[in-house]
């Protein structure tokens, strides 16, 4: 990486050199003293103590409410005259760490704008901005190792947490596997948000504004994506020729009174199959639909959405005695999953104009799509665009500086 | 990753020969013109004093220089190279000390020093030895490992320049160096860059206190409204320049009557510190003092009573009044 550092200046053109990269050792320099200068300033202690006692009640709160409603357990599907014994109860476990983590996350999206949102111009306006832009750290240097402190010190928080994870583990009925991938979607969305604030810090001249649209944003990804996709949702609505193929019994079946004519065409009041139909007759009308299929992207760049979904499906359990599947326990994390994939796999094979295939009922489809890599794909794209802007704006020497903004 | 080039040995001597050249350096914000036509030459070895009134464009100037501004046009080269196309090169060469720069409070001054020694790329096991040499060139050394925050502002001001000093730059670019600091730390600071312009540096000084300028400077850049006005070299100009003289004898009477029988037109009134005379440079300086000695006037001073920059300030703003 040490070569290519410039462009060479045209012939005679004042092109400016492009100085992109970053040497680890930088990045380093900038993060350890970035992460210094947070350690020495803030109260992090009580902080963190407060951070951790909010969690610890919010969890302890939650296990005791849960386990106060906890369902009567059910049992297999017909509880037949052998089946005495009662099967374990659904662990608490489940619940509960979907209940943790997004809590986690919603708190953590609190937090990661305080962190992060005045760290470009809060140094400009201390005057120390320039100070590190005439050594010879370049500005990507300076932009990843900032958004490495900050997103270091945000994953501090979340390690504060991981007490109340294990004991999540204790209650039962989290794999590992969950906890991992629960733990890591968390990690990442919070660099995501780390990054997005900070560039923000970049673009704007106030601390304040930067500030103040560090939350807008996570609002936005949060409330926004939902409300935006429940508003749009109507706006799916179609109106579709939906055409059937229905049997036609000219005479009425035994033991019907006779109709009128109109009542030929109305279907049979008994399953077809019973007896041929003496004809087939293909029957079309209209209907209107809300087609989520074509707005659940909206929903895909929510934290909290990535985060359910990403999680890996609670495993099923099984009675010990009998092998029969029992219910799976009350699972926010797979509900919300559930509930957005649903939305992009909307597409109802009865609402497909076309001749619908009657006969014996469908095998049961599999788990549909799911929505989380594109959600991540997004925001991590967002980052990097992010990261991206705040090395541009980090640049000098600069040509024009926006409103406002002085560079030293 | 792969280590980046140091690209000048911190031990290795500053370039001699090369300093600062600026022609017609131009810069804009918006509407606002901050410099206008400004030139400059600030020679190795040399202090030059950029001399001129608040809002005259002096710290945008510089600025530029320290690559932080692209110049809207102008031909600069700063340690031989251009801050614009190269600012790489330049960075490793030049230590730029703001006129208002913050500090990290918590931090310490060897801290403080350490860190900026990273930042230039000093090799790791040189970061502690070169804080500790910086604290004891500016006197820190007792402050060394107490936060910042503690620091006077004089003392803030020399950790200030110990940091643009980390990497033994050949050129150096002071912005109100003296701002804020008591006599005592004004005299050290004369001597540190007087030192430094001895090792062969060259060094750009910029204040509005002419009086402080006075004893570091070898030349003087005078600036207004975004211009160059004047551009001198002081020792040059210190014999010949027109400014007002103070004399001082043992009986002023005979002094004043003398100067009236000379025809020697008396600035100001005279007081006990003596009386002004506006003279032409040492030669008629050295002819009055001469005469009046000749005449029995028993003189006992006779000494310029403004400095050159002082003098030169306000010949050059008396014309734009």
């Amino acid at each position: 990486m040490s070569t290519a550092t410039r462009e060479a200046a045209g012939p005679g053109g004042a092109r400016r050199p492009r100085i992109r990269r970053a040497s680890w050792r930088g990045v380093v320099t900038v993060a350890g003293h970035e992460f210094r200068l947070r350690v020495r300033t803030g109260r992090w202690r009580w902080l963190l103590g407060a951070w951790f006692a909010v969690l610890l009640a919010f969890t302890a709160l939650l296990r005791w409410a849960l386990a106060e409603t906890r369902p009567t357990p059910v049992t297999g599907p017909v509880p037949g005259p052998g089946a005495a014994d009662v099967p374990p109860p659904a662990p608490l476990g489940t619940p509960m760490l979907g209940g943790l983590m997004l809590f986690v996350l919603g708190l953590a999206l609190l937090v990661v704008p305080a962190l992060t949102a005045q760290s470009v111009n809060g140094d400009r306006e201390r005057g120390v901005l320039a100070t590190l832009q005439v050594t010879l750290l370049t500005p990507a240097e300076i932009a990843l190792g900032k958004l490495l402190a900050a997103w270091l010190t945000a994953l501090v928080f979340l390690a504060t947490t991981l007490p109340l994870v294990v004991w999540v583990m204790v209650e039962g009925g989290v794999g590992i596997a969950r906890v991992v991938v629960t733990l890591l979607v968390v990690a990442l969305l919070l660099g995501v948000m780390c990054a997005v604030a900070q560039c923000l810090s970049a673009l704007l001249a106030r601390t304040t504004t930067s500030a103040v649209l560090s939350y807008l944003t996570v609002f936005a990804a949060t409330v926004g994506t939902v409300v935006v996709f429940a508003l749009a949702l109507p706006l799916t609505t179609t109106t579709e020729q939906v055409t059937e193929r229905v049997p036609v019994w000219d005479d009425p079946p035994p033991g019907e009174a006779p109709g009128g004519p109109a009542d030929r065409h109305a279907p049979p009041p008994h399953p077809p199959g019973q007896g041929e139909p003496d004809r087939w007759e293909t029957r079309t009308y209209e209907r209107s639909q809300v087609r989520p299929e074509r707005v659940w992207w909206l929903l895909a760049p929510n934290p909290f959405v990535i985060l359910a979904d990403a999680a890996p499906a609670a495993e099923p359990r099984f009675d010990p005695r009998t092998g029969e599947r029992l219910s799976n326990p009350l699972d926010p994390l797979g509900e919300i999953a559930t509930a957005v994939r649903d939305a992009r796999a909307s597409e109802d094979p009865q609402a497909v104009p076309g001749i619908v295939p009657s006969g014996p009922e469908q095998p049961e489809p599999p788990r549909p799509d799911p929505v989380w890599p594109y959600g991540l794909a997004f925001d991590v794209l967002l980052a990097a665009g992010a990261i991206a802007l705040t090395i541009r704006r980090l640049r000098t020497p600069v040509r024009s500086l926006p409103r406002g903004v002085r560079i030293a | 990753m792969g280590e980046t080039a140091v690209p000048a040995a911190p031990e290795a001597s500053p370039a001699a020969g090369e300093g600062i050249s600026a022609a017609h350096v131009r810069r804009t914000f918006g509407n606002v013109v901050a410099v206008d036509d400004m030139g400059l030459t600030a020679p190795a070895g040399q202090v030059t004093a950029l001399v001129g009134p608040n809002g005259s464009g002096k710290t945008t100037l510089l600025l530029v220089l320290a690559t932080l501004l692209v110049p809207d046009a102008g031909e600069i080269r700063v340690a031989g190279h251009d801050p614009v196309r190269e600012p790489r090169e330049v960075r490793s060469r030049i230590g730029w000390m703001p006129d208002a720069f913050g500090t990290y409070d918590t931090l310490t001054p060897r801290e403080v020093l350490q860190f900026v020694a990273a930042a230039y790329r000093l090799p790791r096991d040189r970061h502690a030895a070169r804080a500790r040499e910086l604290l004891a060139l500016v006197h820190l050394e007792d402050l060394a490992d107490r936060p910042v925050h503690v620091l006077s502002r004089g003392q803030k001001q020399r950790l200030g320049l110990a940091r643009a000093l980390v990497h033994d730059p050949g050129v150096l670019l002071l912005d109100e160096p003296a701002a804020g600091l008591d006599p005592r730390s004004r005299i050290e600071l004369r001597g540190i860059l007087r030192d430094l312009a001895a090792d062969g540096r060259a060094l750009l000084v910029s204040s509005h206190v002419l009086a402080e300028l006075e004893e570091i400077a070898d030349r003087a850049v005078f600036v207004d409204g975004g211009r160059t006005v004047d551009e001198h070299d002081l020792t040059e100009l210190r014999p010949t320049q027109r400014r007002p003289w103070r004399l001082r004898s043992l009986d002023q009477e005979s002094l004043l009557s003398r100067l009236d029988g000379l025809g020697v037109t008396v600035t100001g009134q005279p007081g006990p510190a003596g009386v002004d005379v506006m003279l032409a440079g040492d030669e008629e300086a050295a002819d009055l003092v001469a005469a009046l000695v000749r005449d029995g006037v028993r003189v006992v001073e006779c000494a310029p009573a403004a400095g050159t920059l002082e003098a030169a300030y306000l010949e050059m703003t008396e014309g734009r009044r």
